[in-house]
């Protein structure tokens, strides 16, 4: 973990991390959140095909989340994973790109929204069953802890997944075998429209972890700090050998669970009050606190993500169609296509 | 730069929006995200956000149908001079719209896209030109494509199959009978009356056809099509086609047997067509039932003098496959590349029945004794008064086409260059457009 | 087929030969682990991996919990990150409860990640009846597997292919499912000594012959073969294709065999309807292979019904031999 000053009574961020990642977390942030609304309006305009799930209100949670990994450690993401791509490293065009369902994309326009993955930096791929990146990430452990490579796998999964069987056998794996794994749970309140109080026994799902004697904790998710104290604590314990946490970020979505919804399962004064707590400027401000940034260089950071989205987009729509006589390919691995 | 309003995407499959109402007067100003209009498309109703705070102008009228993603509307900033509206409103099924529903374009009453070329029909399919792949046949996948390859008419064999289904076997051993036949068994005569098939539709005066020597009624085929409007009768000649094997001695008994088959019609009035021997017959009928008869329509007609192409007649008698036949087939047309090794092979197969080869040898001994037509009509034709014509190619290599010229003068003459004795498979449209004018 | 091989040539049990095939797997590529249910100390439900966890450590012949799903996920997750995982169904019927992660996840995750990734993963399931397990450990689902793109799917019907199709799908780099039947277990057979591989997506002919074609799959191969014999005295020569691999299908084989023969029986042991017999109907029927068919092709699959318990009705609900034999006679004296 990265660690430069001893003084306490900072936040953690501040205190774990040197002025340069957190300019960067907070352009990642910027850039998480541009992506989506750039996603939308072209959604709403016609140019894009399916539909997506948008995590705007949840940047603090993706982009915290990943701050201790390296492109040896591994992700696996959910349906609403834009966050993680970006925490992760990924191209903004050749995300942008795939959303346009482009060769050019990252899934050369096979997987679209729900799968943009770059496996060359460590991120395994989103999925769209829930608790279906689960097990993998167990299995992605397994393959450190027998292989050796010290690498830390972080599963994203959000409250909806806490209530599928694979989060049981999951978790209850990586605990007997000890695996280097954090699962951070992205509680944004809702699977869908059914809240966490009508669907989930427990009042905190990090109380799970107590059943597969693992620490489990619930933290602020738009709280940057507590975000990256928590899960660095969980990173730090697994690679060390230690296996694996449970860390529930306590998050909301800004916008409904997909293009389909209309938002009948929860109040306007409830949404007001969430946007109302925007991890971004929070994010801003705790980096103006701390002298890290200035208001010039936040208002900088953002035309820089505005303008890498809008070259994104550019990158996207001259990207070449996928050819229709293609359509079969990538489903064997070529030398054993069947 | 005012901020465009757009119909937004609220569905994966919606393609357009109505505005149904305006939270707010046009003039009025807006906070972004502050709900700004309804909209409702196929499934539900939904409030839109402001997508910038400003001043509305430029609203469309509710209940306006937009395209997604085009504007319906424009945010002024606080002061920004609002001048003509940016842009029009986008219409449903205008420029971008997708092109018209399919079952329209298809529909016959509608009129064609200006500029776009009329879809053209579809040819109707051509009638299967041999009976081999004729539909209700049962036969196995292998024992169809071995009639396929070899010529064979499925009709025509026996399925030894399941519920009579042909099967490969019975194919093979059918060709087999053809390589190697029996020996030319004796005639063994039948007895019963001479089949008789019926065209389906056709009104009026009905027509009765009498094919040829060593021929049968599909012979007419070519120009059914040109004379279906009428009713068409065709006569199977005693040992020819699904007639019985009659023991014929002579020309007379041949025209006594047709034309008890014509008297069994029971027919008020007819027209009569016959090629070649059916042509004598039909002729000879003709003179013994003028007042039946409304024309008479002899192609290449024997029985207008002695000469005859013996060789010919012999040699189809007596070929037992389709190798043999196939020379003395071509001697009945002038181009011989009408007559196709499967061509041959079909008419082959039609006289895969030695007892059917056998008596047509021995009617053919009876008639056209040494090589000569031993019965004269010639008298007959200078009888008859009936609307009459007469069609014969130039080339004819069986009978000589000069016989012609000793019809009277009532007779008309339809000669044909360049053809032989076939001219109804050889001209075959000429040949039904001649007869079509006369019935 | 190897029931009467020359007493000179080894011979393993169809087990055996597994269980050496992961021995060579497990000592020749340190990548290679086992996963499964009660296949450490207890040797696996049917005694197939036996002792290899003393040879080769628990780490490394890892009993997992009663966790299909989850532990059908983790051998995805740990395929798709530099191991190549033997997965042990206890019994195929239980793939139900992890047909997510195969289905969802194994056979999808290349595609939708646009090719950039391949899922090195080996799957077996201990299938079909004859065990009087009746109806939740005696099916046989390889159909809905190999209705799946991005999976490949093989029913080993000897020893010897039993371990030259688990070596090579140790060697392929997608996910390979392989469907071993339990009665087969404790067949004797030839098996070559070391590392061999036999090839998936090919078939093999048993037995030659010029009157019907018989494809048949794992167990009932077995099956055809004896019908094969009592039909050469009817002066039927039958020939008997082991399909071998279910996906990818070996076209060639069938098609030229039905070229010859113009007749086909497809057995299996699976439910009839929507079986691996439909499909290879189906592609007779598609193909060139049709214009020589002489007779309508017979399916002979599983009933219509779950296995059931009853022995007599077990064996009812399965195509036997006698109903092979029928079928041939039927078919080739055109009595179909």
């Amino acid at each position: 973990m990265p660690d430069t000053i001893q003084d306490t009574n900072l936040p953690y961020a501040i205190r774990a991390y040197s002025p340069e990642r957190l300019r960067e977390a907070l352009k990642k942030m910027y850039l998480v959140r541009k992506f989506e609304e750039g996603a939308e309006d072209s959604y709403m305009r016609g140019l894009i095909h399916g539909t997506m799930h948008l995590s705007i209100g949840q940047e603090a949670s993706s982009i915290g989340s990943t701050m201790a990994l390296t492109d040896e450690d591994k992700i696996t993401s959910t349906h609403r994973g834009h966050g993680h791509c970006v925490g992760k490293g990924a191209d903004l065009s050749k995300m942008f790109a795939e959303f346009f369902g482009k060769e050019s994309g990252y899934c050369r326009g096979r997987g679209g929204s729900m799968h943009i993955a770059d496996p060359s930096k460590g991120n395994l791929g989103a999925n769209g069953i829930v608790g279906g990146g689960l097990p993998i990430a167990v299995g992605a452990a397994l393959s450190a802890k027998r292989l050796g490579t010290g690498a830390v796998t972080v599963c994203f999964f959000g409250d909806g997944a806490n209530n599928e069987g694979a989060f049981h056998e999951a978790l209850n794996m990586a605990a007997v075998w000890k695996l280097p794994v954090v699962f951070v749970c992205e509680n944004n309140k809702y699977g869908m429209s059914t809240s966490t109080e009508r669907s989930t026994a427990v009042k905190n799902i990090a109380e799970r972890a107590a059943a597969y004697n693992m620490p489990g904790v619930t933290v602020d998710g738009n709280d940057f700090s507590a975000v990256t104290e928590a899960v660095d604590a969980a990173v730090e314990r697994a690679r060390n050998g230690e296996g694996p946490s449970l860390v529930e970020n306590l998050t909301y979505r800004w916008r409904g669970h997909s293009k389909s919804d209309r938002n009948r399962y929860r109040t306007k004064e409830e949404i007001n009050e969430w946007m109302g707590r925007d991890p971004i400027p929070a994010m801003a401000k705790l980096l103006m606190d701390h002298q890290i940034v200035t208001e010039d260089d936040v208002a900088a950071i953002e035309a820089e993500a505005n303008q890498i989205i809008a070259d994104a987009i550019e990158f996207a729509t001259q990207g070449e169609d996928p050819k229709m006589d293609e359509v079969t390919r990538d489903v064997y691995t070529p030398e054993s296509a069947a | 730069m005012p901020v465009e309003v757009i119909m937004p995407k609220v569905d994966m499959d919606m393609a357009s929006g109505k505005v149904m109402s305006w939270h707010i007067e046009i003039g009025q100003s807006v906070e972004k995200g502050e709900p700004l209009f309804d909209i409702e498309t196929d499934k539900a109703a939904m409030e839109v956000e402001a997508p910038a705070t400003g001043i509305l102008h430029h609203a469309a009228p509710e209940g306006a149908e937009i395209p997604i993603g085009k504007a319906v509307a424009w945010l002024y900033a606080e002061g920004e001079e609002v001048g003509e509206q940016p842009a029009p409103f986008a219409a449903v099924g205008g420029d971008a719209a997708p092109a018209p529903e399919p079952a329209e374009a298809l529909s016959d009453d509608s009129a064609p896209e200006p500029g776009s070329e009329p879809e053209p029909r579809p040819e109707p399919e051509p009638e299967l030109a041999y009976a081999g792949d004729a539909e209700g046949i049962r036969a196995t996948p292998a024992a169809r494509r071995l009639a396929r390859e070899e010529g064979v008419a499925l009709a025509e064999l026996p399925g030894t199959g399941p519920r009579g289904r042909v099967q490969a076997f019975d194919v093979r051993e059918y060709l087999k009978g053809l390589a190697t036949p029996s020996a030319p068994a004796t005639f063994r005569p039948e007895t019963g009356p001479l089949h008789i098939s019926r065209s389906k539709g056709g009104t009026g005066t009905p027509v009765v056809m009498i094919h040829g020597f060593a021929s049968d009624a599909t012979s007419w085929a070519p120009i059914e099509s040109a004379i279906k409007h009428r009713p068409l009768i065709r006569i199977d000649l005693p040992g020819h086609g699904k007639s019985p094997k009659l023991r014929i001695r002579d020309f007379a008994a041949l025209v006594k047997e047709v034309r008890a088959a014509f008297d069994g019609l029971q027919l008020d009035q007819a027209h009569l067509v016959g090629h070649s021997l059916g042509g004598a017959v039909a002729l000879a009928l003709a003179d013994t039932r003028e007042r039946k008869v409304s024309s008479l329509s002899l192609i290449a007609p024997a029985g207008l003098g002695p000469q005859v192409n013996g060789e010919a007649l012999n040699g189809i008698c007596k070929a037992t496959r389709a190798e043999s036949l196939g020379p003395w087939l071509r001697s009945l047309v002038a181009d011989e590349s009408l007559i196709t090794d499967g061509y041959a092979r079909l008419a082959m197969q039609a006289r895969s029945d030695a007892n059917l080869r056998a008596a047509q040898l021995a009617m053919a001994d009876a008639l056209f004794p040494d090589g000569v037509q031993a019965f004269d009509l010639r008298a007959a034709l200078g009888r008859i008064e009936v609307p009459a014509r007469i069609l014969w190619g130039k080339s004819d290599a069986i009978l000589p086409w000069s016989h012609a010229l000793q019809a009277p003068g009532r007779v008309a003459l339809h000669l044909f260059d360049g053809v032989g004795h076939m001219p109804q498979l050889e001209v075959a449209g000429e040949v039904g457009k001649i007869l079509r004018a006369q019935l | 087929m190897n029931a009467h091989s020359k007493p000179d040539l080894r011979e393993l049990s169809y087990a055996e030969a597994i269980r050496e095939a992961m021995d060579i797997a497990l000592t020749n590529d340190p990548s290679v682990i086992l996963m499964g249910e009660d296949i450490g100390v207890y040797g696996g439900a049917f005694q197939v991996t036996g002792d290899l966890v003393d040879k080769h450590g628990t780490d490394r012949v890892m009993d997992t919990p009663i966790s299909e799903l989850g532990g059908a996920g983790v051998a995805v997750g740990a395929a798709l990150t530099g191991l190549k995982p033997i997965f042990e169904f206890q019994f195929s019927d239980f793939a139900a409860l992890a047909m997510e992660q195969i289905v969802n996840q194994a056979a999808k995750v290349r595609y939708m990640l646009g090719g950039s990734v391949s899922v090195p993963l080996v799957m077996r399931f201990p299938a079909g009846s004859g065990t009087g397990a009746a109806a939740q450990h005696s099916q046989s689902i390889e159909a809905w597997l190999g209705h799946v793109p991005g999976l490949k799917v093989v029913q080993p019907s000897t020893p010897e292919d039993a371990k030259g199709l688990l070596l090579a799908a140790l060697e392929d780099p997608d996910p390979v499912m392989i469907f071993e039947h339990k009665i087969l277990y404790k067949m004797k057979g030839h098996v070559p000594e070391g590392h061999y591989t036999t090839p998936i997506g090919k078939a093999a002919i048993r037995r030659d012959g010029k009157d019907v074609s018989i494809v048949a799959t794992s167990l009932m191969v077995h099956k055809a073969m004896q019908a094969a014999e009592q039909l050469e005295a009817d002066g039927i020569d039958a020939e008997v294709i082991d399909l071998r691999t279910v996906r990818p299908m070996d076209r060639d084989t069938v098609l030229s065999s039905v070229r010859k023969t113009g007749r086909m029986i497809c057995v299996y042991e699976g439910v009839k309807t929507l079986g691996v017999g439909a499909e290879i109907s189906a592609m007779v029927a598609e193909s060139d292979a049709f214009d020589y068919l002489d007779a309508p092709i017979i399916r002979l699959g599983g009933a219509e019904c779950p296995i059931p318990y009853n022995p007599e009705l077990e064996k009812a609900a399965v195509p036997q031999m006698p109903d092979i034999l029928a079928a041939a006679r039927d078919v080739v004296k055109g009595r179909v």
